[in-house]
């Protein structure tokens, strides 16, 4: 019993200490960037975790629209409202899937190569030379990572909404024949600018800082040995979207308030 | 490195312990300046840690270790990197970047600390790199390098500054006759060209001994003997003259703590 306690205390010890570490490390870093000189740092990480995660997020969009304005389509006919498809469909989108999809696509692409990236870069002792030649990592290698993370998510998932908006259109309109005007009539009339695309992308916001500081300190704080880069890649992708789907809830909660 | 006093690093009492092991106690050295000082020992005595320690990565649990009449122990982050500046550290696994070429691995430092510019940058390097011989390879990847040259291309950026100190751990390891050849004679030629002070760690004994003005030989997490290297030859020490002969058996025995090897084998047939 006494071994059990001690256990379960040793492991929250180590947890607490661990989330120190990581507010350490994202303080230091958020507060060393953006200088002048780390400009072309930025947009490089900017390139690798936003412009190379643009594939896989237009892909997933456009599937994903095509499915949902399939199903909205094939339930809200048995009623003659297929008008509602598109409006349906941006709600879905901009509040919900948009951000939530993206923030996890984002964990899984982009999360997981900073990790490994960095946790290599540390196993390889690159993090400790840089540190004795005077040049502190977290200013050089995780700032960069962690603004580019907190700039592209919310543009990817603008991207996203756009792409996926566009794939349910044209399987609602272009294939299935329902009408143009219906279609975005029914969305101009009740998307509201900021309680449907403002706190969707604020939420989008909300995971690009937790995805991208999950990545960076797991890759910082990896073991350097290969098991330790292998353990530390699982835990972003797993860690992350277990916290962008309960935030997602969380944040629901409070921004559409009055659920009773 | 401002001050001038004969020690460029004096470390005083100094404790280390990882968990329940005991990596210094009491250790104290001082390396002088100008001079190569070797740290010698068996494999895991702690003389990496040691380095990180003067470097300021590892903060020990007692003693001093003043640098250039700085306590690195008292520096903020700050002055530390600072400090840095002045250290160049080769790495036993080279820690070349792997993303960028040779030139630009060397090029690093004088990019990131000084405003020089692009030409005076370009001369510097190749200058760093003909020392070591590889000006030739300047726009060679990291990964097309053998084991040798990534050693000679992270010693060329080690020194891009000029520092004060240079710290070599274990230089020698996994390197071909020929390849340590070349880093003897690199480590003292450039001990004397750029008059810069030299810590050394490493358990190749004939490659250390040649260059070395002055040894320490640590085990158990204390220096068990200190000295030039013909003094180190003649010691009194078992211990000693067990590590610089290379004996497989002696104070360090060669098995690990364990039972009787009969009883092990035979169980309660051997009694």
């Amino acid at each position: 019993m006494i071994r059990f306690l001690r256990s379960l205390g040793g492991q929250s010890l180590d947890r607490i200490a661990s989330l120190g570490r990581a507010t350490v490390m994202w303080v230091t870093a958020l507060w060393g960037l953006p200088r002048a000189g780390d400009i072309s740092l930025l947009l490089r990480q900017i390139y690798n975790v936003g412009v190379l995660s643009l594939i896989i997020i237009v892909l997933s969009a456009f599937s994903i629209g095509a499915v949902l304005a399939l199903q909205f389509h094939t339930q809200l006919s048995r009623f003659g409202a297929e008008d509602i498809v598109g409006l349906g469909l941006a709600l879905v989108l901009l509040r919900e899937l948009g951000p939530v999809v993206t923030g996890l696509l984002f964990a899984g692409r982009a999360g997981s190569a900073i990790t490994a990236e960095i946790g290599l870069m540390k196993t390889t002792e690159q993090l400790s030379s840089m540190e004795m030649m005077g040049v502190d990592p977290l200013r050089r290698i995780v700032a960069p990572r962690l603004w580019a993370g907190i700039i592209s998510m919310p543009l990817l998932t603008a991207i996203f909404n756009v792409v996926a908006i566009y794939g349910g259109m044209v399987v609602a309109v272009e294939w299935l024949g329902g009408d143009p005007g219906g279609f975005w009539a029914g969305m101009q009339d009740t998307v509201e600018l900021w309680d449907d695309v403002g706190k969707g992308m604020l939420k989008s916001v909300a995971f690009a800082v937790v995805v991208t500081w999950i990545a960076v300190f797991q890759g910082y704080d990896t073991l350097p040995t290969a098991e330790g880069i292998g353990l530390a890649t699982t835990r972003t992708v797993v860690v992350s979207s277990v916290m962008v789907l309960a935030m997602d809830f969380l944040l629901t909660l409070s921004m559409y308030g009055d659920f009773n | 490195m401002d001050d001038s006093s004969e020690n460029l690093i004096e470390i005083r009492d100094l404790s280390y312990v990882i968990g329940e092991r005991v990596i210094f106690d009491g250790v104290d050295i001082t390396v002088p300046r100008g001079a190569i000082t070797a740290i010698m020992g068996p494999s895991g005595t702690g003389k990496t840690t040691l380095l990180r320690i003067i470097g300021g990565q590892v903060r020990p649990d007692r003693g001093e270790v003043i640098v250039a009449g700085l306590d690195v122990c008292k520096l903020s982050r700050k002055e530390l990197f600072e400090l840095r500046k002045d250290m160049g550290m080769l790495f036993q696994s080279s820690a070349l970047f792997t993303d960028v070429s040779v030139f630009e691995n060397v090029a690093f430092p004088l990019r990131v600390h000084t405003d020089l510019p692009e030409d005076s940058i370009r001369d510097l390097v190749l200058m760093k790199l003909n020392a070591v011989g590889l000006r030739g390879a300047r726009d060679l990847m990291p990964s097309q390098l053998s084991g040798g040259m990534s050693r000679r291309v992270a010693l060329a950026r080690a020194v891009a500054l000029d520092p004060g100190l240079l710290m070599y751990d274990e230089p020698f390891t996994g390197q071909d006759p020929i390849a340590m050849g070349v880093l003897v004679s690199l480590i003292k030629n450039l001990n004397l060209a750029l008059k810069t002070t030299s810590l050394l760690v490493s358990h190749d004994i004939h490659e250390t001994v040649s260059i070395a003005d002055k040894i320490y030989v640590i085990a158990d997490g204390a220096v068990i003997g200190e000295g030039a290297p013909e003094s180190l030859a003649s010691h009194d020490s078992l211990r000693i003259q067990q590590f610089m002969n290379g004996s497989p058996d002696g104070p360090v025995p060669f098995h690990y703590p364990a039972d009787d090897f009969l009883y092990d084998i035979l169980g309660d047939a051997s009694r």
